[in-house]
Formats: structure tokens, sequence, C-alpha cells
């Protein structure tokens, strides 16, 4: 399968924090959600990946380009949707039309305004007077609008109401209807990845810690949770973290069936993102 | 290119308002002669292209840019060109302006007081930005405008102690020299100036961490 993203050995260092190696790999036709908690390193990751951080160390490609050689070829095909960066906001969406058309060789105008229209978007308004959401979907729609064939969004789901999350997901998830295009996608939403993602990429503390397809993780992944006896039992090779609560132990487990034969366990519960993140960054070994 | 600079132009566009409120202010005081308009074309161009700094740094669109086509090599470019569309066509409203005023007031426009106080201005105009362009880049509009503020103060001290010590006699030998060919020598001046400042702002936008 042809990658449409490689990171390869990123390492960014700053005062207080650093980024560690960082492996990524996106096939072509699939949505990865990166997820992890804040200040893990997923917005440095996004800056590194886009050259808007410059100086740092490994490799990354996107459609088999040098990001550093090959940037007006790569960023034609690229839309960002990042985290408080944007038009400045005295600009109306017509304006942004205008600018746009003169920026990308394949900017669609009939095809912008469409998405204007559909995500019922005034095209005369600042953007200052625009809600959350409705920023949020110009953001979306200006990132989409020249035919990109990978986009890269940084938590864009972010401060929006469940029917405003709900109508972006949908987006995405037309977006992808091209088997072409991939979708690379931060969120601390961890349900909406549930539902769209098909690789999910963890990143704690600057360091890669899991990456697996979405039903590796959701399928076999579980969690146990058990008495202090019964976890005494437990094989520490046979569990990733644990955490201890009032009443039980949450044993977090990378592959149900096997575990639920050699134990002799048959409620081994399905695990969600967000469990798993909580019991990675907060668990113990 | 077009594209960012086109982002510049319609952002002054969008206060025009505000601007076109000042600028008839300015010249009902011209009218009554309480003050040169050329004065103007520091004043306004300077603080036009200083809100389009700060919405830019507001609404971080120095890193967005970057997300685009080609948006680290042009973005600093369309702004000095940006600025010289404006410049340009502060220069040509106040001329007309002034030359309007001057036949209104006197029935005979004053072509060679007016075109040199325009000219001293529009020299002060490109010093000024040169100067801040490349220190907007480095510390951002807030504390590049501390900056200007501390440059306008210095130079004033500077050529208050200036006016009072030094013999002049040198500058103005030059000044005679170079009266028949000063508008090439100007020119010259500042297109330099602009050039150079465009290079310093370049490297630091380039270097820049986002």
């Amino acid at each position: 399968m042809e990658n449409i993203l490689e990171v390869k050995d990123l390492c960014k260092k700053y005062k207080e924090f650093e980024l560690k190696n960082v492996n990524i790999t996106l096939p072509k036709g699939m949505i990865m959600g990166f997820i992890g908690e804040n200040g893990a390193g997923k917005t440095t990751t996004i800056k590194a990946i886009l050259g808007i951080t410059g100086d740092y160390t490994g490799e990354i490609k996107l459609f088999g380009l040098d990001n550093r050689k090959d940037d007006r070829k790569i960023k034609e095909n690229v839309g960002a949707v990042l985290d408080d960066m944007f038009f400045p906001e005295i600009l109306t969406p017509n304006d942004i039309n205008t600018i746009m058309k003169d920026i990308y060789k394949n900017w669609d105008s009939k095809l912008y305004f469409k998405y204007l229209s559909d995500f019922a978007l005034p095209r005369n308004k600042a953007i200052k007077t625009l809600s959350k959401g409705m920023r949020k979907k110009l953001e979306i729609a200006t990132a989409i609008s020249h035919h990109p064939k990978l986009l890269i969004l940084d938590e864009p789901t972010a401060g929006l109401d469940p029917v405003a999350r709900n109508e972006v997901i949908d987006i995405f998830q037309s977006f992808i209807q091209n088997e072409e295009c991939s979708i690379f996608l931060s969120s601390h939403i961890t349900t909406d990845l549930e539902h769209i993602a098909d690789y999910i990429t963890f990143i704690n503390n600057g360091n890669i810690i899991l990456s697996k397809t979405r039903e590796e993780l959701l399928e076999d992944y579980g969690i146990v949770k058990c008495s202090k006896e019964e976890f005494e039992k437990i094989d520490k090779n046979d569990f990733i973290q644990y955490k201890k609560s009032k009443y039980e132990y949450k044993v977090l487990i990378e592959n149900r069936k096997t575990f639920s034969k050699k134990y002799k366990i048959n409620t081994i519960d399905k695990i969600t993102l967000e469990e798993l993140m909580v019991l990675m960054i907060k668990g113990e070994k | 290119m077009l594209g960012f600079i086109k982002k510049d132009l319609l952002m002054i566009k969008s206060n025009i308002k505000i601007f076109a409120i000042l600028l008839l202010i300015y010249v009902v005081m011209a009218f009554q002669g309480q003050m040169d308009l050329s004065f103007l074309l520091p004043f306004m161009s300077v603080m036009i292209m200083m809100s389009t700094f700060s919405y830019d740094s507001y609404n971080k669109w120095d890193a967005y840019t970057i997300s685009l086509p080609d948006g680290r090599k042009n973005s600093v470019k369309a702004k000095y060109l940006a600025t010289l569309i404006l410049i340009i066509a502060t220069t040509i409203i106040i001329t007309t302006l002034s030359f309007t005023i001057s036949y209104a007031k006197t029935k005979t426009i004053d072509f060679v007081n007016i075109t040199a106080a325009i000219f001293g201005s529009l020299f002060a105009t490109i010093l000024l930005q040169s100067f801040i362009y490349p220190a907007m880049y480095k510390f951002g509009p807030e504390k590049a405008r501390i900056g200007l503020m501390t440059i306008i103060f210095c130079v004033a001290v500077i050529g208050g102690f200036i006016v009072q010590y030094v013999d002049f006699s040198t500058i103005i030998n030059v000044l005679n020299y170079i009266q028949e060919y000063w508008i090439i020598v100007f020119l010259i001046t500042m297109i330099l100036m602009l050039y150079i400042s465009y290079k310093i702002s370049e490297r630091i936008y380039i270097k820049k961490e986002m």
C-alpha cells in the first residue's frame, strides 16, 4: 500500500520539551487519529510535518516527496486546519476566495461557495462575527476547496457542540470517499476518532507509545476489572498498565482472547480510546 | 504571490472607513491652515500597515501562511509590495489634495514647495518603514510599536542636539552638489533602504520559530 505520509525519527528539542524519534506512517485512503494529552507533542509534530517548525532532525515525506525540498508541490496537495491559526479576522469568506484563487493552482471557487452554502456560512460577514462552530466550518471549507489529497487537522472539533461536531465529521467522511485522499487528525475528542479513524497513533511526552489500526485497538485490547486478589494472580507480562481505584483494579491488556483463555475470565470489557489514554498515561506497570 | 498581496490590500480596504474619516478631518485642518497635509503621508502609511501586522499576529497568520504553497517565500515579499502600493496610492491622494487646497486658497498651485514637502514625507515614510518592518518580524507588533516610539524620541533628541552643535556647511555643500539630481538620489536611497530592510525581514522570517 502506498504511503501518503511518512515521518521517520523526527526529533525536535525545546527548552522544556522534546519530540523523540517520532515515527508515523499513513497509507493512502486512510484516516489516522493522533491522540495524546495537552503538551504531549501533537501540535509540534503537525507543525513539523507542515514545515512551520523548521529546526528539527529526521525525515518527513508527503506523497513520497521531502517536505524540505518540495515544499510547493506538497502544499498544493495538502489542506490544513490548525488550532487558532487562520486568516485575519477582519476578512470575510468572500475575501478568502479572492485570496486563495491566487495562491492555489487548483482552487475551486464553485466548490468553496458550495461548501459555504451547505454550511450556511455568510459570504460577506467578517470572520470575527462568526461563532466558533461557523469559523471552524469556514476553516475546513478553506482547507478542502483546492482538492487536496491530504488533510492535516489539528483539533478540528475542539470547542464545537455535538451537532456541529457531527456535521464536521460528515465532511471528513465525504472527503475520504475518494480513495486517493487521506486525513491526519489530532483530537482530544476520542469518541469522534472511534467512529472515523482507521489508525490510531498515541503520543505521550514527545514519544509515540502506540500506533495500531482501530480494529486492533478496539477489538483486541481490553480492560479487566478485578479485585486486588485477582490482580495479584496476573503475570506482569500479560498486561500493559493497571490503575487502582477505590473498589477495583482496572487492568489494560493487549489481547482479550489470549488473556481470557489463560486466566479463564469471561468478562473482559472492550476498551474505549478515552480509557486507553487514561490507563496509558496515568496507569502503572 | 498575488494572493498574499491581495490579503494585505483587502485588510486595508476593511479599515478604509476609519482612515477616510481621519483624512477628512486633516483636510479640513489643512484648509484652515492648521497643518501641512504632507505630514499625513508617513503617519497614515505607517498606521495602516501596522494595523495589518497586528491582525496578522493576533490570528497567527504567519504560522498559517507557511501551510500554504510558497507561503514562507512570498509572505514577506508581499507585505513589502503591498506597502509600496499603499505608499504610491497615499502619495497620489495627498499630492492631489495638497494641490487642490493650494489652488482653492490662493488660486495658484505652489508646485515646488508642495513637491518638496511630499518628497520629504515620502523619504520619512520609507525610512520609518524600513526600520519598523524587521522589528515587527523579529519582536512582533506590540514590542515593535514601543521600539518605534523609542526611535522617534531618540531621533528627536539627537536631531535637537545636531541642530544646536553641528556645523552644517559640509552637509549644505553636499546638498547643493546633488541639487540638480535630488529626485534621483532620493529615489535610489529609498529603494535601497526598502530593499535592505526587505532582505533583513526575509532572513528573520525564514529563521523564525512560529
